[in-house]
């Protein structure tokens, strides 16, 4: 059985908006970022008189590094602080990419701090580099708040091994999430031995008051938009389980119904993190994308069965309560420069597709969708698709595996052939990671910019 | 640029930790590296013999028998340091040390050895001409400027 959510009034009222490309702010953020490192590394410079030796050399760059950890640490927590401008217009992916990113080379930086003052402070002491444990011994029992640093550096270090590859993937996600949580702990036992024994901050006042400044404001931040925010959010729209419905076999829909939910603010592409009111499903929380344009009383997601969560979906009972927050995700009609789009949808990565499908602002031969799956058993939702192309005048095209299981050439030649002016079109793509990389060189190879290539990937 | 371009995480992990390794090696070496150069006026390493110096002097006293001057209070960043030196027949004998910034543990695990180091120096030297100890720069600097305060008093 499919489910029919397509033709409301609200999304055929979005297919006749005009087309107004916004800019990614990320140039100028990353600019900032830039800034503020620059910043900082001239506190050191304005503070430090002269360096006698190699002690001195080595102390220093504990110094530097220690000053440019304690900075990105702030920027690290201020990625995953869902705010808004980061989430949807530079996109949750990207931000996800940078925060580890980001987060990896801090966690080298907090190493490199600690190893080079205990081998600066030993070296003072007239000791060596084996003494650099004994060292870091005496200066935790000794100076303000390290006590709390050195824990908060062990909790940093478990936090990057949990992240790691190949350990990351066989944990359970719960696991590996709440030991991800650590990082507040962390951050706060770490940052009182930055103000009462970093020279800089025991010298300035002013870079004390900015530090607490930097950390002040990440920390309102974090409590705005991941805990206020979403609390305004449930408490205003109470959203509940309507209907589990089975689209293809291993993919449901899950219909989600609640009060105004217009008001959201959600648009087609976005996602939400949902977390279900129901046993052994509370305690964590999933991006599962919008399978059709926010209706007011109504919101639908589509997911495959791949984890321990998106099976246990099959199982929700109506009524089940439904915290959601966001709605996040930049791949959003805002992306777009121009008139025609190619959307790319690869197995369940229909969902964000479906919904832009049937709300992208378009004339007639505009859209076209090129849906591409295993069997054709395996394309879901394609009554509905079938029903939007027909009445929008929008292409739908399917690519299976053929009888004997050879999969379909998706080449820039094929491309080409079948959509000659592809490279005057915006594509949209969402799917799984090795069928994205081979559409993208695919599309390069056809002449569209990469500019003009719209993706979103949660894979690290 | 695109998420989807090769990833080549290898070369990313190299230029980061260059880019880092080599930014900091720079920012080190462009500081300037001898402590600045605090007592004025003496090029010369101040010889022992020179005790009938051209400085007029406080006390004119002869360059027998032993004295003590204690030198000038300086403020540094970290707190007041201020030196009492003692001075047999025209000979820098001791120094100590009556005031250095003790105001929290690190301060006095720093002085534990700077301030030794910097006595050690200074008899050396019989002079204000000495390195600092790295890692007490400001407490060097104070060390000195009141070591010459002192030594200017006394004439020597």
């Amino acid at each position: 059985m499919t489910t029919t959510l397509a033709g409301g009034r609200a999304a055929r009222r979005q297919t006749m908006r005009r087309i107004r490309p916004r800019r990614s702010p990320a140039v100028p953020l990353l600019i900032a970022v830039w800034a503020g490192a620059a910043a900082v590394l001239w506190l050191w410079w304005h503070n430090t008189p002269a360096i006698a030796d190699n002690n001195g050399r080595v102390l220093n760059a504990g110094r530097i590094t220690g000053l440019l950890a304690g900075y990105l640490m702030a920027l690290v927590v201020l990625q995953m602080a869902r705010v808004p401008a980061l989430e949807r217009r530079v996109g949750s992916d990207r931000v996800a990419r940078w925060h580890a990113m980001s987060g990896r080379y801090t966690l080298c930086l907090i190493v490199a701090h600690v190893f080079l003052t205990m081998w600066g402070y030993a070296l003072q002491a007239g000791r060596s580099l084996g003494d650099v444990v004994q060292q870091t011994v005496d200066s935790v029992n000794q100076l303000p708040d390290m006590g709390k640093a050195a824990i908060g550096t062990g909790l940093f270090v478990l936090i990057g091994v949990s992240s790691v590859g190949g350990i990351r993937r066989r944990l359970p996600y719960d696991a590996w999430y709440h030991v991800h949580l650590l990082t507040y702990a962390a951050v706060f036992l770490t940052f009182w031995h930055q103000i009462t024994t970093g020279n800089d901050f025991a010298v300035e006042p002013v870079a004390k008051t900015f530090w607490y400044g930097l950390y002040g404001a990440v920390t309102a931040l974090v409590l705005w938009y991941r805990i206020l925010t979403p609390v305004r959010l449930n408490v205003r729209h109470r959203m509940r389980v309507e209907a589990v419905i089975e689209e293809t076999p291993g993919i449901v829909s899950v219909l989600i119904g609640g009060r105004r939910l217009h008001r959201m603010g959600a648009e087609a592409g976005q996602f939400f993190r949902w977390r279900f009111l129901a046993p052994g499903m509370r305690f964590s929380s999933h991006p599962y994308s919008l399978s059709a344009a926010p209706r007011p009383d109504m919101l639908r997601i589509t997911v495959k069965a791949i984890g321990d969560h998106s099976s246990r979906l099959r199982e929700l009972v109506p009524g089940t309560r439904v915290w959601a927050e966001g709605p996040y995700g930049a791949l959003t009609a805002q992306r777009r420069s121009r008139g025609k789009v190619l959307l790319v949808a690869g197995g369940v990565g229909i969902t964000p597709m479906r919904a832009l499908f049937e709300t992208l602002p378009g004339a007639a031969g505009d859209i076209t969708l090129l849906y591409r799956a295993n069997t054709t058993q395996d394309l879901a939702l394609w009554d509905e698709l079938a029903a939007i192309a027909e009445e929008r005048g929008a292409r739908l095209m399917y690519a299976v595996n053929s009888p004997d299981g050879e999969r379909p050439d998706i080449s820039a030649e094929n491309l080409q052939r079948k959509i000659p002016d592809v490279d005057h079109h915006d594509v949209f793509m969402c799917g799984p990671p090795g069928f994205a990389q081979s559409v993208y060189e695919a599309l390069r190879g056809a002449g569209v910019p990469a500019r003009r290539i719209h993706h979103e990937s949660f894979e690290m | 640029m695109h998420a989807l371009n090769k990833n080549r995480p290898f070369r990313r992990i190299v230029l980061a930790s260059a880019a880092t390794v080599s930014g900091m090696v720079l920012l080190l070496s462009l500081k300037p590296h001898a402590g600045p150069a605090l007592a004025a006026g003496t090029p010369a390493p101040a010889p022992t013999s020179s005790s009938s110096s051209a400085s007029p002097g406080t006390t004119k006293a002869p360059a027998t028998g032993t004295r003590t001057v204690t030198g000038d209070s300086v403020q540094t960043r970290w707190g007041p340091v201020q030196v009492r030196v003692t001075i047999k027949s025209g000979k820098l004998t001791d120094v100590t040390a009556v005031a250095y910034p003790t105001e929290n543990p690190r301060d006095q695990e720093i002085n534990g050895y700077a301030v030794p180091q910097l006595r050690r120096e200074a008899l050396n030297a019989q002079s204000a001409q000495i390195d600092s100890v790295s890692g007490a720069t400001y407490t060097s600097d104070g060390y000195r400027q009141s070591l010459q305060s002192a030594l200017d008093s006394a004439g020597l």
